[in-house]
């Protein structure tokens, strides 16, 4: 009998795993893919314009001018002033900033609280396994952005708390995806071959799961950002999350809103326009990442 | 199949054991001094200390806990200072607004979302399939209470088509009769029709802006779905038998890509319970959520740690039904399989 | 039977030819290929995979679904040309008149539909003013037909209470249902073991003959074909390279390519000669097709000659003492010489 195999191995589409690194890979459909040159192109420009707008634009963030207050945009206001007659151009920058870096830290801390305990769940089992999950699932019981409501409550509104909360959402995703990526891992013949050959524990996480986890939790934290992004402006619109005065987007968004029926728009809009690119922006890379690493789509979506 | 059950239902009390344990280690056990927070730094102590004890404070934290739990089960949500009333009492009577406008968003923004994936998805033309998928990430990116703010700008204050953010009716306009507690309804069933096509544009926005997350995920799995399952053999059969394309589509298609989304429905309950306590601030809609946030602006913790625990219950609860609604409807699932005869 | 072509063939396919358009590259998966099938022959189909097999049976049916589209050609049945017909129009003979079988039963069947739903909907399709007690009784027959046991309570069953075997068995009777003049079957038994191929090939068989089918019986299985058919068409890169009795093949193979096929055929003499040979190198891309011959650069005669690589063969017709052949290269007459010397 001719097998299909047997005359032809499948050609798959495009370049074998082999024949380019993955990060080798994401270079070139970055060049290569449209739909992942303009998001990332799009990002670039929110990042520059995050942290280049403060070394070269005069206005603070921060500094009253009563007298040109809610001033439309103009050449020397291109984003208007608000209420207090502060720079509306230098706060939508300023709150790029927040986000950005407080997403970071968010998803960041996330990853390595909920990886460490889902590798750890996996690698040993048992009662740590069942313990650790059990926890997961209490916190999974929520629908997210009330759990962080209720931890920004418990523990005092804030920016800090409000990140606390959105990174305590996020820690099961990680611990779950984490988790089953080590038990299927662990059962692979070269790693249970370490093993038989006296590999310790800890040093088959480190040498053979944690290097084989990076795909998976890449395209976790890429999506994850987005999120955080989301959540934490969602937070301070309802006065969770930063406060006033700082110039975070959600909270511009609130203090704006009441001046947009009045015809003041450009105090909640830019922000607000600035926070729906970051977030879109960050989950079409999300996906084209996923889509690059994870081919057959195994593992599981948020 | 009864052990799957009965294993489900168990997972998911002991969820909302966990959630409520952590719940009241967040909400009560770690913030300090509730009681503080209860009346504010300007407190008298003696004061401070009738609370606590009012609050069963001055007990061992297993005991609070019980006490906690038993509670809320029992119907006994706390009460509201800010507002002088029992919470569950306040809940009940915020309720009807929040219903009205998730069933009227979930209804407009699922009908929105099965088109649009079904148009990007049954002609596969690359430029509407583009304008789909365009739509479902910037809907991802939006945050609805900025979706609230910009459609008002829009459709409000420079296009005057709709009602601004006046709640449920136009101002000084009245109830309907309460039959159901949803306006429209209720003015159907009076027959008023004026009443009925208020209250219809009244919930136009809100619901959008509600919806607009929902809408974008169920858009990108159905979509996704729908893809898969037509690349399927089956689907080539049943145009084999001669069927007509969209007969076998119908037919073939869309029964193996909707039975996936039952799945999400527990994110989209998530997203309306959290989205309500964005969006009705914005549209001053007299629901739970501007409840909730009201609650949380004047630091009235009672509602904040009542709704929190109330949607954990939602949650697991919504997981829990459609878990087993699948299992029912999925004969994979519902009958297992018999090999060979 | 009635209607048949002029040249008294139930199926006649002239220089049909099938292109997928992707971005800029065009695949040809069919590249002018034309046969004729006799009232009750068994024409079988033999190549690798990606020869353009399966792409050819959809043509027929005129079930290429874009970016692929029938490039050219005709498909004449019962006199008519069916490759210009409207999709409604080819509705009446997807099923009726030209029935198809697809290789993997498991993905055959709709999940979530029962069997007995599944073989109405063919009668269904055809015969509108079918009664749903009449459909259900004919249904019950057909998978007596095809020996399933117990017929009239597994009608109500689901795919996946099936076995591999028995769901392909349902898939031949949903296409034999309605006495077509020709079946098609793609791969039918190649996903079954080698006991349940046996019984499919002996209930085809037997369906084929009381039924007067031609068929089209596609595989990469030369055991299969030897058993089955009457004659064969070998497949590479979208063309027939060398179409003859099923004799022909296993005795005295032409061309090259159907020589290599049949060298890489087990059987226990060579097996003790050492490994068995394979055909070096891989199919050309179907996008950048070379000027010559498509097989030359993995062609053990022609692999070093300039005139292969030049020049595209044309089909030789050539009488062989068991009977006409017709072969793809520059060297068949020469080749089919010194075979029958």
């Amino acid at each position: 009998m001719i097998g299909d195999e047997g005359i032809t191995p499948a050609l798959p589409d495009g370049p074998s795993p082999r024949e380019a690194g993955r990060a080798g890979r994401i270079a070139k459909a970055i060049r290569s893919d449209r739909q992942l040159l303009i998001p990332v192109a799009v990002l670039v420009l929110i990042l520059l314009f995050a942290f280049l707008v403060p070394t070269f634009w005069p206005e603070s963030p921060s500094k009253q001018d009563l007298i040109s207050a809610l001033q439309p945009p103009s050449g020397s206001h291109p984003m208007g002033t608000d209420q207090l007659g502060r720079d509306v151009l230098a706060r939508v920058s300023e709150g790029a900033r927040i986000s950005l870096v407080v997403a970071l830290l968010v998803t960041l801390g996330g990853a390595v609280v909920g990886g460490v305990i889902g590798l750890f769940a996996g690698t040993l089992g048992g009662a740590p396994d069942g313990i650790a999950m059990r926890v997961m699932d209490a916190i999974l019981a929520f629908p997210p952005l009330i759990l962080a409501m209720a931890v920004t409550v418990g523990l005092g509104v804030g920016l800090s708390t409000a990140a606390l909360g959105i990174a305590l959402v996020s820690v099961p995703w990680y611990a779950r995806l984490l988790r089953s990526e080590a038990l299927r891992i662990r059962s692979l013949p070269f790693v249970e071959a370490a093993h038989a050959m006296g590999a310790t524990k800890s040093r088959i996480i480190a040498r053979h799961v944690v290097p084989h986890c990076m795909p998976v939790l890449a395209i976790q934290m890429a999506a994850a950002f987005g999120y955080a992004i989301l959540a934490l402006a969602g937070l301070s619109f309802i006065g969770l999350g930063a406060q006033v005065p700082t110039p975070e987007w959600g909270a511009m968004i609130t203090e704006g809103q009441q001046f947009t029926l009045t015809g003041q728009w450009w105090i909640a809009i830019f922000p607000g326009f600035f926070l729906l690119i970051t977030v879109t922006a960050t989950s079409m890379v999300a996906d084209c990442i996923r889509d690059i690493l994870d081919p057959r789509g195994s593992y599981a979506r948020i | 199949m009864a052990r799957v059950i009965v294993y489900r239902i168990l997972g998911s009390i002991a969820a909302v054991f966990g959630a409520s344990l952590l719940a009241f280690l967040i909400m009560r056990a770690l913030p300090g001094d509730p009681a503080r927070v209860i009346l504010g730094p300007l407190a008298s102590p003696k004061a401070l200390v009738e609370v606590r004890h009012e609050l069963g404070l001055d007990k061992s934290l297993f005991v609070q806990y019980w006490d906690y739990i038993t509670s809320f089960l029992s119907g006994n949500w706390g009460y509201s200072y800010t507002l002088n009333a029992p919470v569950k009492s306040l809940f009940v009577e915020r309720f009807p607004a929040t219903i009205e406008l998730a069933l009227f968003s979930f209804i407009f923004t699922m009908a929105t979302a099965i088109a649009l994936a079904l148009l990007s998805t049954y002609r596969r033309r690359p430029v509407t399939d583009g304008v789909v998928r365009g739509a479902s990430y910037l809907g991802f990116g939006t945050p609805p209470f900025f979706l609230g703010v910009l459609l008002l700008i829009i459709f409000f204050k420079s296009l005057h088509w709709l009602p601004g953010p006046e709640g449920r009716l136009g101002i000084g306009a009245e109830a309907p009769p309460s039959a159901t507690g949803l306006y429209p309804i209720d003015a159907l069933l009076a027959g008023d029709l004026s009443t009925f096509w208020e209250s219809i544009r009244h919930l136009i926005l809100p619901s959008i802006a509600l919806g607009v997350a929902s809408f974008s995920f169920i858009v990108r799995l159905l979509r996704a779905n729908l893809l898969e399952v037509s690349r399927e053999p089956f689907l080539i059969v049943a145009r084999g038998k001669g069927l007509a394309r969209w007969t076998a589509f119908r037919r073939h298609a869309l029964p193996n890509a909707f039975l996936p989304t039952l799945t999400t429905a527990g994110l989209v309950l998530g997203e309306f319970l959290a989205g309500s306590v964005l969006v009705e601030r914005v549209f001053d809609w007299p629901g739970i959520g501007s409840l909730v946030y009201e609650a949380i602006v004047k630091q009235d913790f009672a509602i904040v740690q009542a709704f929190v625990l109330f949607s954990a219950l939602m949650f697991v609860a919504v997981n829990l039904i459609v878990d087993l609604l699948y299992a029912a409807i999925d004969p994979r699932v519902r009958i297992p399989a018999v090999t060979a005869t | 039977m009635d209607a048949l072509n002029d040249n008294g063939s139930v199926l006649s396919v002239r220089n049909l030819s099938t292109v997928f358009e992707t971005g800029n590259a065009a695949t040809c998966a069919v590249r002018d290929v034309s046969f004729d099938l006799r009232p009750d022959e068994r024409l079988g189909i033999v190549g690798e995979s990606g020869s353009g097999k399966s792409a050819m049976a959809l043509s027929i049916l005129g079930l290429i679904e874009p970016p692929g589209r029938v490039s050219g050609g005709e498909i004449l049945l019962g006199g008519r040309d069916i490759s210009k017909l409207s999709d409604r129009q080819m509705g009446a003979v997807r099923g009726k008149e030209i029935a198809l079988v697809l290789q993997d039963p498991s993905t055959a069947l709709d999940p979530v539909k029962t069997i007995g739903r599944q073989i109405i909907e063919v009668l269904a399709a055809h015969e509108p003013d079918l009664k749903r007690k009449a459909a259900r009784k004919r249904a019950v027959e057909l998978l007596e037909d095809v020996d399933i046991s117990h017929a009239e309570r597994r009608l109500d069953d689901y795919p996946h209470q099936y076995s591999g075997g028995m769901r392909q068995r349902v898939a031949i009777a949903m296409a034999i249902a309605l006495n077509p003049k020709v079946l098609i079957a793609d791969e039918p038994t190649t996903a079954l073991d080698v006991t349940t191929q046996a019984q499919i090939l002996s209930l085809m068989d037997r369906l084929v003959e009381d039924h007067n089918t031609a068929v089209i019986f596609i595989t990469h299985n030369l055991g299969v074909v030897s058993e089955f058919c009457d004659s064969v068409a070998v497949m590479y890169t979208g063309r027939f390279v060398e179409t003859s009795g099923v004799e022909h093949i296993f005795s005295a193979p032409t061309h090259p390519y159907s020589e290599a096929l049949l060298n890489c055929v087990p059987n226990p003499e060579k097996l003790a000669q050492g490994p068995l040979p394979a055909i070096t190198g891989f199919p050309p891309d179907l996008s950048q097709l070379p000027s010559g011959c498509s097989f030359a650069p993995r062609c053990p005669v022609g692999k070093d000659l300039a005139q292969c690589y030049e020049k595209a063969p044309v089909t030789h017709r050539i009488s062989c003492p068991d009977g006409e052949v017709g072969v793809e290269c520059h060297f068949a007459e020469a080749r089919a010489r010194g075979a029958s010397t």
